[in-house]
């Protein structure tokens, strides 16, 4: 039968089995229980490390990451612009809340109108004189709101549009109002009545300021300065008049700069004029240039906030920042800053943002840009429209964007456009500044005025965290690994025993108190005595070396009483009299080669002597001291991981060297440093990553001046400090608050790239040399 | 009880009848002397481990060490090289000389007289290095560089070891690659590459598997032609296969130092038989 061993060898199997599976103790469960409970312990507590650090990671990358994203633009509104067919658009505003556009037309008429719907709110005609004509636009006051129109009689109307906000049944009403704030009687510039045929205007707390072409080709500079009587609070305004030489060809823009000292007149061939106003009396031509490509023609021109710079549009679609620049003799010289990327066809328009360095323009084929001048970023560019575009309107705050095509359609964009000023090169390239003399790396982040270019180097920063580490390391190395060397191989074991412990205890002090001591203390009294803290990284080495001589030329008798591996305890005196020696001597050393003071005499370039015709500046809080106090902090990290790297050294690898008859020395340079190679290799790295992540030492003792450049006696802001420094003031979510999340990120990815390289080549060296 | 030398001890297919040397015309007496101990005694802190050693070792001969654990052989052996200079709180008193001199006089270069008296370790110790640069390390140190030298030598060494024909093609790899015996034999090399005159020897087969402890066996018999040999071993058969002359230990005490044939056929001393018929140790 088939079944017979089957039905024997069941029941012996499962009786088999029940000895090995049920048949145990509960003593037995309860140790497989624990090993199982502990094993996820553990693998809970690493994953939780691996998570948390990732976390860490897309925190700081959700943080930055919207920085980089392009602007957006979305359409709120499409509609026939009301009164398109009666007159054509001068010019389109949106006031700061985005819900009420304003129209002006040629014929005098003021449209506002809901940007939504397009529905008129409110119709406003001008008070002109009769039989009068707006023939040219002049933005006067860009913040005011407030504009210039041109007559045909030779006269200006200065009009300036308000909004006020009341709030009924919890609803916000907006009114508009319009106002005339010298008159609604136009102002008279030329006195011949021709027509105004190109205008343009400022107005400011003093006056204002106009330039017009007239019809039979004349520049009239016109100024009406206030001015105010002491005793009786009385305004009286003075006016000035200046013609200006008319341009050989017509005249085709015209602008003057917000604080109205520069007036720009381009004429056509892309020629642009530039002079200097701030006499009114006396206008002076600075240059005269050609801002555009050969053939191209000027076709706009705009002031960028901050009236620093202009912004040029021509014919072939071309943009580009023209700013002023001076020289040491305070020359003026206008240059070209940059080029943007251009539109397809004539640019029609440039309307500059009012509070950041961005712009937008339109061309001819219906092509719209966004950009930032500072990051040379284009944030957008698309096509609106199948048709020309004529004119459009910015809101104050840049984020709604009216847009009026050659039919008279409009289109209401609401513009997403939150951090147009950081881009890959603002922030690791060379950038060229409004106002400086080249491109630099600058870290600037804030400032008290509006018109501020926010300067987003992190190149400074980057350098200056590891400069602050490469002193701390130059420093915190030799020393560590020095004393690691000594301790583990030469120390006798019980003066081994309690050195360590104590240089591993400092790795708790408080880097505050380390900061502390090297801002408030180290830092004066090294400006004090320089030659002696200079002198003693000379002396302390020679000083060390030459007892270490003497002691072996001692009378043996003597050497004896000193038990073996306690010499080093001889050193103690040594170091604290050289240091003594040399503090004493510094002043009179300083006295006799330096005319008594050595941080003047390395400022001072006619000092004599070979470092005649260099200066070099002595900062307070500089790497030197930064070096000391980061070194000190790193110190116990890397001798504690290098002594025991070392002290790891099998004894049978040293016994066989010195059986071949090597010396100490040759034994600890062939076989033990070799063998503990990866061991201090990793030591220094951590103490490394240590330095580049340290803060409050760097905080207090740096001066956190963004410079750039390795000389010891300077000062340096690093990325950490940076963060401490300017995070609890950055707005949140602003760019400069995501710029310093970003900082972080670099720090991060600082640390990550060091502890991966670091673990890469211990790996190899650890293949390479291990020998256990 | 027989003694070994009647036995015929485990051989791992050597024939033991090849190593065993003419005895008869080799007298102690006769023999040139290479190292000379007098009154040796030696403290390690408060605990003696020595006490008042005299012998003599044969040149170019190979001595052996016996005796049961903690009998002070190993601590002998390090006399030699003043290795045991390295452990905390040795002291020495008595005299060890070498060609004559005195190797404990106070004005003695210690790495000098440890390229004279070479070691081999019980545990292979070969440096993280290649093959080539451990054996080199020993003229390395006394400032040999020239290239063709040093291949000469590393060559040479490794021959006398018998280790050139499975290292010549892998010299410049990491030793550590190597198999323990090998491991065993480079060390050999690099201690013969700074042709020592004595080579001491610390149960260099204790860590080794049968074969390659016969190998090493063979090794030392080739090595006496031009080096002298001692040797500690636990292992009496070892030391009755390779040895010329053999010291018997016993806490501390040098008990009886004869010819090997003599020593283990007819001691002297009550102690040695009982300890080479297997009564302790």
């Amino acid at each position: 039968m088939t079944t017979v061993p089957a039905d024997t060898s069941t029941p012996t199997s499962r009786r088999r089995a029940s000895m090995l599976i049920d048949n145990v103790t509960w003593y037995f469960r309860f140790r497989m229980a624990l090993d199982r409970l502990i094993r996820y312990a553990v693998a809970v507590g690493g994953v939780s490390i691996i998570i948390a650090i990732t976390g860490i990671f897309l925190f700081l990358l959700i943080e930055v990451l919207p920085i980089f994203t392009p602007a957006s633009i979305e359409v709120r509104g499409h509609y026939r612009v009301p009164g398109a067919e009666q007159a054509h658009t001068l010019h389109l505003a949106v006031e700061e809340q985005n819900e009420v556009a304003l129209r002006v037309s040629d014929n005098g008429e003021l449209t506002f109108f809901n940007t939504r719907s397009g529905q008129v709110i409110q119709q406003v005609w001008l008070k002109l004189p009769n039989h009068a004509h707006i023939v040219s636009f002049a933005n006067a006051n860009a913040k005011q709101a407030t504009f210039a129109l041109g007559l045909d009689s030779g006269e200006v109307l200065l009009v300036r549009h308000e909004y006020e906000s009341t709030y009924v049944d919890n609803t916000r009403t907006i009114t508009p109002r319009v106002e005339y704030p010298y008159g609604a009687k136009p102002i008279v510039i030329d006195p011949q009545g021709e027509t105004l045929r190109r205008l343009a205007m400022q107005e400011g707390d003093d006056g204002i300021t106009v330039v017009a072409a007239t019809e039979d080709e004349r520049l009239l500079l016109v100024s009406i300065t206030k001015q105010k009587s002491f005793l009786s609070e009385d305004v009286s305004y003075e006016r000035n008049t200046v013609t200006l030489p008319y341009p050989s060809a017509e005249v085709t823009h015209l602008l003057i700069n917000k604080d109205q000292q520069q007036l720009y007149i381009a004429s056509r061939g892309g020629n642009l004029s530039f002079y200097d106003i701030r006499n009114k009396a006396q206008p002076k031509l600075l240059q005269h240039l050609a801002v555009t490509r050969a053939g191209a023609n000027l076709t706009a021109l705009a002031s960028l906030t901050g009236g620093i710079s202009i912004l040029v549009g021509a014919s072939d679609g071309n943009l580009s920042q023209w700013s002023i620049l001076r020289d040491e003799n305070n020359n003026e010289q206008w240059v070209k800053f940059r080029d943007f990327e251009p539109l397809h066809k004539a640019i029609v328009q440039i309307v500059p943002e009012l509070n950041r360095k961005g712009f937008v323009a339109i061309d001819e084929g219906g092509g719209l840009g966004i950009y930032h001048t500072t990051a040379q970023r284009t944030l957008l560019q698309r096509n609106v429209s199948a048709l020309p575009l004529r004119r459009i309107g910015l809101s104050p705050r840049a984020n709604a964007l009216a847009v009026l095509d050659d039919r008279g359609t409009l289109d209401f964009w609401l513009i997403h456009n939150p951090h147009p000023e950081i881009s890959w090169s603002a922030l690791w390239n060379k950038v060229w500044y409004e106002s400086y003399p080249e491109p630099k790396y600058q870290w600037q982040s804030s400032s008290a005025s509006d018109d501020f270019e926010p300067k987003f180097s992190l190149t400074p920063l980057s350098f200056g965290t590891l400069k602050a580490a490469f002193y701390a390391i130059l420093i915190a190395v030799p020393l560590s690994i020095m004393a690691a060397i000594f301790t583990a191989q030469f120390m006798s074991p019980r003066m081994r025993r309690s050195v360590k412990p104590s240089i591993e205890i400092m790795a708790a002090l408080p880097t505050v108190i380390l900061g502390f001591l090297a801002g408030l203390w180290l830092a004066p009294m090294m400006e004090k005595n320089l030659l002696a803290i200079l002198l003693l990284f000379i002396a302390l080495p020679i000083g060390i070396v030459m007892t270490s001589y003497l002691w072996h030329r001692l009378p043996a008798g003597l050497r004896f009483r000193v038990p073996e591996g306690w010499e080093a305890a001889i050193l103690i005196p040594t170091v604290v009299m050289i240091g003594w020696a040399v503090f004493m001597l510094g002043p009179y050393l300083e006295q006799g080669l330096f005319h008594g003071n050595l941080v003047e005499w390395l400022g001072n370039p006619n000092k004599g002597g070979w470092l005649q015709g260099w200066t070099i500046d002595y900062d307070q809080r500089n790497a030197l001291v930064v070096g000391i106090a980061m070194g000190v902090a790193v110190v116990p990290i890397i001798f504690s991981i290098a002594e025991d790297a070392l002290f790891a050294v099998p004894k049978h690898l040293i016994h066989g060297s010195l059986a071949l008859g090597a010396t100490p020395w040759q034994t600890l340079v062939r076989v033990v440093l070799l063998t503990a190679s990866p061991g201090i290799f990793s030591a220094v790295m951590i103490g490394l990553g240590r330095a580049v992540g340290e803060t409050m030492i760097v905080l207090m003792a740096t001066g956190n001046t963004p410079v750039m450049d390795l000389s010891a006696f300077h000062g340096m802001r690093t990325l950490s400090a940076n963060i401490a420094v300017e995070m609890p003031e950055a707005e949140v979510a602003s760019s400069h608050y995501r710029v310093l999340f970003l900082a972080a990120m670099v720090l991060f990815m600082f640390t990550f790239i060091v502890n991966t390289l670091a673990e890469i080549i211990r790996q190899h060296l650890r293949k390479k040399y291990s020998s256990l | 009880m027989t003694t070994i030398a009647t036995d015929t001890p485990r051989t791992h297919g050597m024939d033991i009848n090849s190593l065993q040397r003419d005895f008869g015309a080799t007298r102690l007496e006769q023999e040139k002397i290479a190292l000379q101990v007098e009154n040796l005694n030696l403290f390690y802190a408060k605990t003696q481990a020595l006490y008042n050693v005299n012998m003599v070792i044969p040149r170019h001969r190979v001595t052996a060490f016996i005796g049961p654990s903690g009998c002070g052989k190993s601590t002998l052996l390090r006399c030699f090289n003043r290795m045991n200079d390295l452990v905390d709180g040795c002291r020495i008193d008595g005299m060890i000389k070498l060609g004559g001199e005195d190797i404990y006089h106070k004005r003695v270069n210690v790495a000098a007289l440890r390229s004279r008296v070479g070691m081999v370790f019980q545990k292979p110790n070969p440096f993280p290095k290649s093959i080539y640069e451990n054996v080199a390390y020993g003229l390395r140190t006394q400032g040999v560089n020239d290239r063709r030298r040093l291949d000469e030598a590393v060559e040479k060494a490794l021959r006398s070891a018998a280790l050139w024909d499975e290292a010549k093609d892998r010299l410049h790899e990491n030793a550590l690659g190597l198999s323990g015996g090998q491991q065993q034999r480079l060390v050999i090399a690099r201690a013969v590459a700074i042709e020592p005159e004595v080579l001491l020897l610390d149960e260099p087969a204790s860590a080794l598997d049968p074969i390659s402890t016969l190998k090493i066996e063979e090794l030392i018999y080739e090595l006496k032609e031009n080096y002298t040999l001692i040797i500690v071993t636990h292992n009496m058969q070892q030391a009755a296969r390779v040895s010329d002359y053999t010291a018997f230990m016993y806490l501390g005490k040098l008990i009886e130092f004869a010819d090997t044939n003599t020593l283990f056929t007819n001691p002297a001393m009550k102690q040695t038989e009982d300890y080479i018929t297997g009564r302790y140790g």
